[in-house]
């Protein structure tokens, strides 16, 4: 599907004015989710979560609106939808002050970029090591 | 051993005696009390005058009614509450801590739990009294034992940040002078003297 | 209520005092606590002389200098905001022009909102700093008027028990959303009731009107943990600190803070930051700085973590700047920064801040006369025994008070009048769905005479007490077995509750599309509405939002209105 390049004056909000566009992480429409299917057993948790691409469209319109830094928060945001509910608590623990060695963070940093392909939360993870480094925040090594 | 909830029955005078680093315990009996660092020292009161002296026996009185051990560290590298309870409850044999701050505010924690979580927060420090800090040791020890304790029924009092939060940071402040980074934690005796009834 | 009564000054025994004086000492004003101001440690508003001289310098598009400090000297919030918050294209430029052009520039109605932020996002904190010094408070509020980001200004409520009643929670949630609350939030003083408490307003506030949003306040792991599951909607005490030592006692970095705000987008959950004047000086850490500086800080910290918004305002704090002398000035004008520089402001009024009625009023007016994202962040839709966040600035006692100001002034504080027979109806709806949902998923029961109770009470002095450790052993389970917010349409929709099962259901449907993600989104009556379709266009007298039509009509409905065309009467 080629990318829909959006207008935030006419496209937003996507949920009133461009539910083709809006899918589930299963692939259901968001159409499809209605309180009939959910009786019915077709909706799972699973599928009241947002898709990396609509958070790549929602970033679109930050952008264009003029807000940047929020499309950049939103693109993070589409690379972690890949990642799980425990392994992001984990790294968010590991991003806390005097919680991890730097080789540690280097380590998330690498994951991040060749499990997930998610460079924009890899830059991130980096950036903290070393600022963390600099700033003597960082675990002692056992 | 009965100890009495009422401040003037007897006024009291509080030393802290070092015994040595703080060490892991390894009885799961006990509860470790964390103390800040000007607590019975800069500091000899709660930030509603109530004597720290007293404050601190009725929470180990708490504890030792309930037939469980209690020992005592003081804490430098940290004027932070949160912090220093969770570092009692990580020495703690039973992984169960109480922390006190000088102006009187207090938690009991558990080794497990974020840092930042309780077990019991008693955040209004102004409206802790003396039966709030032997319910505290108390209910601390039952967690020690594996029990469930009722907590402690919260105390609120919403006029109590107008009128003591600008004089709890100066507080705060003088006490966080103390903090020295590196410094660990140190096992304490605590010491009390009666004086006589003024 | 304190433990030791009694006023710390000294006793009067020998002094001859007037009767005008006694009448004086004896009024709510004289128990605030003052104190003077300390500059070396931050006990002072914005007037420090430790604060920076504004400055910036851009080498190879890198700021290298800022306010005073070399890169290689920069704390981590020093290179955060140079690095991600500051627009390194236009700041030399923007950090060129005076001051007092730029407040000019945020008073005059001829300069509009996109103008003013064309400069801002150019600014360093030091230079925010000195437009704001330029600003009274007429100023301040006649810049907040055109900087919000939102056009229709809207108001978020505490919905909280002092027992952590579950019912309690339910039955107030539906009452404030019914009001006009746009969000409600909890919190808890035995964190391990949350499950409940959070289900419950999650279910309550369904019941007062459709797509309020619903948050619960915890340690941040354990909040995120909930939004994950569905069982809250949003997410704000994500606090942000102004020195780097007490960010690291708050157990955070702004790179952990930018992580946790990605995770919260990533499952479609809106949130914004929290932060205010006088945290760094109460936590014992303001470097020497004073409170406006270091809250602009935070404010720069979450625009470059690229969160859309931001509650201020002193928050937890308001007793510190609140002792100072402007500092409920400060106050109001790290709400307008936080608008100046584009993002959602949930503006305080939110904690209990002084025993004088005159004083609680004044301190709301900047933010209500003007209009914000959130008026309050929150008010106490319960009596403030009930408060768990320790008492809010207003509570449910005030709200005829509230209305009737609204109505004065002709100004919108997003809340309305509702016949009692209402809102008994929406607490009772609340309190059987409750009921139900509890039933169905096994936790401990609810009795009818537990219902009745709690939906004529006023608080929880009025309730049945519940088996707390019954209640603690249903919130484990409710972890346990991983109830979530799907689990609660089901639960909803098979025990009767349909209509609060679809307006649950279109809650949670919401964050498929990611609207709420944008600047100030809500969702009202299923639509949203963000500073995107619904923007600010303040240009002076005559434009931008003014009550009127329906919703003026709305705000003129009090308790006891003569009618006009019948005097004997009431309108009804």
């Amino acid at each position: 599907m080629t990318k829909p390049t959006l207008d935030p004056t006419t496209d937003y909000p996507l949920s009133i004015n461009r539910r083709d566009l809006l899918f589930t992480p299963t692939g259901k429409s968001i159409d499809d989710i209605t309180l009939e299917a959910v009786m019915a057993g077709d909706i799972q948790a699973t599928d009241l979560r947002i898709t990396p691409d609509t958070l790549r469209l929602q970033a679109e319109i930050s952008d264009k609106v003029g807000r940047p830094a929020l499309g950049d928060n939103l693109r993070r945001a589409a690379e972690m939808t890949a990642i799980s509910d425990s392994r992001v608590l984990e790294i968010y623990n590991a991003l806390r002050p005097n919680a991890s060695t730097k080789a540690e963070l280097v380590a998330i940093a690498e994951e991040l970029t060749s499990q997930y392909n998610a460079t924009h939360l890899a830059d991130l993870v980096r950036e903290a090591a070393d600022v963390y480094e600099r700033r003597d925040i960082l675990a002692e090594s056992e | 051993m009965t100890v009495s909830t009422n401040v003037q029955d007897v006024q009291r005078s509080l030393s802290f005696t070092e015994v040595g680093p703080a060490a892991r315990g390894s009885r799961p009996d006990e509860v470790v009390v964390a103390i800040s660092p000007g607590f019975g020292e800069l500091f000899t009161k709660t930030i509603v005058d109530i004597p720290l002296a007293e404050v601190i026996r009725q929470v180990l009185a708490g504890i030792e009614e309930q037939e469980v051990s209690a020992r005592v560290i003081r804490v430098h590298n940290t004027s932070d509450l949160a912090a220093m309870s969770h570092t009692a409850a990580r020495l703690s044999g039973s992984g169960i801590g109480i922390g006190i701050l000088s102006r009187g505010t207090s938690m009991i924690h558990q080794r497990d739990l974020p840092r930042l979580s309780s077990l019991e927060l008693f955040p209004q420090c102004p409206l802790l009294t003396l039966e709030t800090y032997r319910n505290i040791g108390s209910n601390a020890a039952q967690y020690a034992k594996g029990e469930s304790p009722q907590p402690v029924p919260t105390l609120n009092d919403q006029m109590a940040r107008p009128r003591w939060q600008a004089k709890a940071a100066l507080l705060h402040l003088k006490e966080t002078e103390l903090v020295r980074k590196d410094a660990k934690p140190v096992e304490v005796t605590p010491k009390f003297a009666a004086a006589p009834v003024r | 209520m304190t433990a030791v009564a009694g006023n710390p000054t000294t006793s009067t025994a020998n002094v001859r005092h007037s009767a005008r004086t006694e009448v004086l000492e004896a009024r709510p004003v004289n128990l605030d606590g003052f104190v003077e101001e300390w500059p070396e440690v931050g006990m002072v508003a914005m007037d420090s002389p430790f604060d920076p001289q504004p400055s910036v310098r851009v080498e190879n598009g890198l700021i290298v200098e800022m306010d005073g400090v070399e890169r290689a000297n920069f704390d981590f919030i020093d290179q955060f905001i140079a690095d991600k918050a500051i627009d390194v294209a236009t700041t030399e430029a923007s950090m060129a022009i005076p001051a007092d052009e730029i407040a000019r520039m945020l008073v005059d109605p001829g300069v509009t909102r996109q103008d003013v932020i064309a400069v801002t996002k150019g600014l360093t904190p030091a230079k925010l700093l000195a437009v704001a010094k330029n600003l009274n408070i007429v100023e301040i509020m006649m810049g907040m008027q055109k900087m919000r980001a939102r056009r229709t200004p809207a108001n978020q409520a505490h919905c909280t028990s002092a027992r952590d009643n579950p019912l309690q929670v339910a039955c107030e949630a539906a009452e404030a959303t019914l009001r006009g609350f746009a969000e409600v939030e909890t919190t808890l003083g035995v964190v391990r009731y949350a499950p409940l408490v959070a289900l419950a307003q999650a279910i309550g506030s369904q019941a007062g009107s459709a797509g309020p949003q619903t948050q619960c306040a915890l340690e941040e792991a354990t909040e995120l943990d909930l939004g994950m599951r569905g069982i809250t909607g949003y997410a704000e005490t994500i606090s942000v600190y102004g020195t780097e030592p007490v960010f690291v006692d708050g157990d955070d970095t702004p790179w952990s803070k930018s992580f946790l705000a990605a995770a919260y987008a990533s499952r479609g959950i809106k949130m914004r930051f929290t932060s205010g004047t006088g945290s760094e000086v109460q936590m014992g850490n303001a470097q020497g700085k004073s409170m406006l500086y270091l809250e602009i800080r935070c404010i720069l910290v979450t625009k470059g973590a690229g969160v859309q918004g931001l509650q201020n305002g002193s928050i937890s704090c308001i007793g510190v700047p609140g002792a100072v002398p402007g500092g409920i000035r400060a106050v109001a004008a790290e709400n307008l920064i936080c608008a100046a520089v584009d993002l959602e402001c949930a503006s305080g009024n939110d904690q209990s801040f002084s025993h004088s009625p005159m004083r609680r009023t004044a301190r709301l007016m900047p933010q209500m006369m003007p209009g914000t994202d959130f008026v309050c962040s929150g008010y106490s839709a319960t009596p403030n025994y009930d408060n768990m966040f320790a008492g809010s600035n207003l509570d449910s006692d005030d709200f005829d008070d509230f209305n009737t100001i609204q109505r004065d002034l002709q100004i919108d504080g997003g809340l309305r009048h509702v016949k009692e027979s209402d809102i008994l109806a929406a607490r009772t709806r609340a309190a059987k769905a409750l009921q139900a949902v509890f039933k169905y998923l096994d936790l401990p029961p609810i009795t009818d005479q537990e219902i009745d109770t709690a939906v004529y009470a006023n608080g929880s002095q009025d309730l049945i007490p519940r088996n707390v450790l019954e209640d603690l052993k249903g919130a484990q389970q409710v972890m346990d077995r991983n109830v979530t917010g799907l689990d609660l349409v089901k639960a909803l929709e098979s025990t009767g509750f349909s209509d609060l099962a679809e307006r649950m259901l279109a809650s949670l449907r919401q964050r498929v599309s990611g609207d709420l993600l944008q600047t100030s989104a809500i969702l009202t009556d299923g639509v949203p509405r963000s500073a995107i379709n619904d923007a600010n266009d303040y240009a002076g007298p005559g434009t931008g939002y003014r009550p009127s039509g329906a919703r003026w009509e709305e705000m003129k409905r009090l308790r006891h209105v003569t009618s006009a065309s019948n005097p004997e009467v009431e309108v009804e």
